[in-house]
């Protein structure tokens, strides 16, 4: 398991980054004593380091310094300034990369996992693949593969993103405003008729395993899914 | 040369009366050569009109620094010659001098340690930011989703008190390359998304992917930003679409933003750029600081640009820039 050492002073911040890169599958050591952070080093001898800038006694270029001059590890710098010349000091000291505040937890896995992946390449083995699972309906993100009992289907990225979100959120409500975000990617921007037009079709791809009505509209708030067709399987 | 004279009228005027005073006196006392008389009243009006030329000369600098506004504060400690009158206004001019630049320096050293001030404490306020950002993100319910807006709602605050301290130090933090006006706008937009969404306006983005201007990357991006905010924001709740739209214009390139929100009624439209100015719609609609546009143009000013905005109350406004240098690439 590749370790990642997080250095950061703001007690909240570091705990909140431990438990979404521990959900990765990374094991993770948080620095708590800032005078001593090459030793924490030293002992955790870390894959990757995250280093925030703004530190008590010394800042962080320096510890990146002083971890450069034991290790070649990967050092990703978590800073508040955003000045050109912050970023090209981080670099010039012998960080890998820059993540500016307040940053969006998948910048930073991302740029976690590009890091490990250039330093130490791919592992082989691979984290399992994700499935979202709702009363025997198996969702499978990855591949775009929609299954019940032994039946597939193939779903469009629109759809799946769709179907995740409720399939995870059910029976609750998920909000248009909440799945227009989760649709919304940097090429195409999506506006309220893309959504009704892959909701109606996400419905439709119901149909076929036989799911009528599972897919609820309600006005003023959203949409949700109701697992209904377990009760039909049983009967 | 005239405040000399002006200066001088009394002792001139008394001159001429002492002389002729004198000449009466001899006059009265039964002296009668009236040609020497005048003769020695004309020596005394040389005499005098030779002390004359002597002060002009040694104060000529002093009369004329009097006279004359300064064109600048250093002009005032230039030195104003010899003699013991222009020594002592020198002497009050350099001591005034003196205290003026202390009062100067101190202002100024107050308001750079207010600058650092702010700088560092917008810093600071963006750890509790990104911990409410990671701890909502994790939240599943609609209400972190509205905490989440107001959080960007307040990064974007503080980015434009940053931008406004850094416009003050603009010309030692700009750099000039090509920027693709398409990859602009979208980073604009992709910044804007809750805003968007949440105010239920739609992008629809025209610009030409081969179109390169002159400017600077971040700048810009603040400019579109803060347009992009105001289209955003005064359309809200209208399901109408917010158009990018790029083209060339002779020599020029144009990119349009348009929105088909409420607009600026027409008296307003001249001072929308003034700074602190709301208007009739900031009056409405709320937290309107009326920096936004002031900004943008300031900005636009000064990597060249030029803002060229219409609007009409009810079909919405259009917001240009102009980009005098531009590349398109094939």
């Amino acid at each position: 398991m590749q370790r990642i050492m997080i250095c950061e002073d703001d007690p909240k911040l570091a705990a909140l980054l431990q438990a979404n890169i521990e959900k990765y599958g990374y094991d993770t050591g948080v620095v708590e004593d800032f005078s001593g952070v090459t030793d924490f080093f030293r002992r955790y001898d870390p894959h990757l380091v995250l280093m925030d800038v703004n530190l008590p006694k010394f800042d962080g270029f320096y510890w990146c310094r002083q971890i450069r001059a034991l290790s070649k590890c990967q050092i990703l710098f978590i800073s508040a300034r955003d000045g050109e010349m912050d970023q090209v000091m981080a670099l010039e000291y012998g960080a890998d990369d820059y993540i500016t505040k307040p940053f969006h937890m998948e910048v930073v896995m991302a740029k976690i996992r590009s890091q490990l992946r250039r330093a130490y390449g791919e592992y082989a083995e691979r984290t399992e693949e994700r499935i979202v699972k709702l009363a025997g309906l198996q969702l499978y993100p990855e591949r775009l593969e929609l299954a019940l009992h032994g039946v597939n289907s193939m779903l469009t990225k629109k759809e799946a993103v769709l179907l995740e979100m409720l399939m995870r959120r059910s029976p609750r409500i998920v909000s248009r405003e909440a799945l227009l975000e989760e649709l919304w990617d940097d090429q195409a921007f999506v506006d309220e008729n893309t959504l009704n037009v892959n909701i109606t079709r996400l419905r439709k791809k119901l149909q076929e395993f036989g799911i009528d009505a599972s897919l609820e509209t309600v006005r003023g708030a959203g949409y949700r899914l109701l697992p209904s067709w377990e009760a039909e399987e049983l009967s | 040369m005239r405040l000399f004279i002006r200066e001088h009228r009394p002792l001139i005027f008394m001159q001429i009366a002492q002389l002729f005073l004198v000449l009466m006196i001899y006059w009265l006392d039964g002296y009668r050569h009236f040609l020497t008389g005048l003769y020695s009243v004309f020596i005394g009006l040389v005499a005098l009109t030779g002390y004359l030329v002597y002060r002009y000369q040694a104060e000529r600098r002093l009369y004329r620094t009097l006279s004359e506004p300064m064109a600048e504060l250093d002009d005032s400690i230039q030195g104003l010659g010899q003699g013991p009158l222009p020594e002592a206004v020198d002497a009050l001019l350099q001591s005034q001098y003196g205290h003026y630049q202390e009062r100067i320096k101190l202002t100024e050293k107050a308001r750079k340690d207010h600058l650092a001030f702010m700088n560092q404490w917008v810093h600071q306020m963006k750890t509790p930011l990104s911990v409410i950002r990671l701890t909502m993100e994790q939240e599943d319910d609609p209400r972190s989703a509205s905490v989440l807006e107001e959080a960007d709602r307040m990064e974007k605050g503080l980015e434009t008190v940053l931008y406004a301290a850094r416009l003050e130090t603009f010309d030692r933090d700009f750099r000039v390359e090509s920027v693709s006006l398409k990859t602009i706008c979208e980073n604009a937009i992709r910044d804007n998304k809750r805003l968007f969404i949440g105010s239920k306006v739609y992008p629809d983005l025209q610009v030409d992917p081969a179109l390169l201007v002159e400017s600077d990357t971040k700048w810009l991006g603040f400019l579109i930003g803060q347009i992009v905010t105001n289209a955003v924001k005064y359309s809200a709740e209208s399901h109408e679409k917010v158009t990018f739209f790029s083209f060339v214009r002779g020599s020029e390139a144009v990119l349009e933003i348009r929105d088909r929100g409420i607009g600026i009624p027409p008296e307003d439209i001249k001072r929308v750029f003034q700074p602190f100015f709301t208007g009739d719609n900031g009056r409405k609609f709320r937290e309107s600081t009326g920096m936004g546009l002031y900004f943008a143009r300031e900005i636009a000013e000064r990597l060249g640009h030029r803002i060229e905005l219409e609007s009409e109350p009810g079909t919405g406004t259009r917001v240009r820039i102009v980009f005098i240098s531009y590349l398109t690439t094939v």
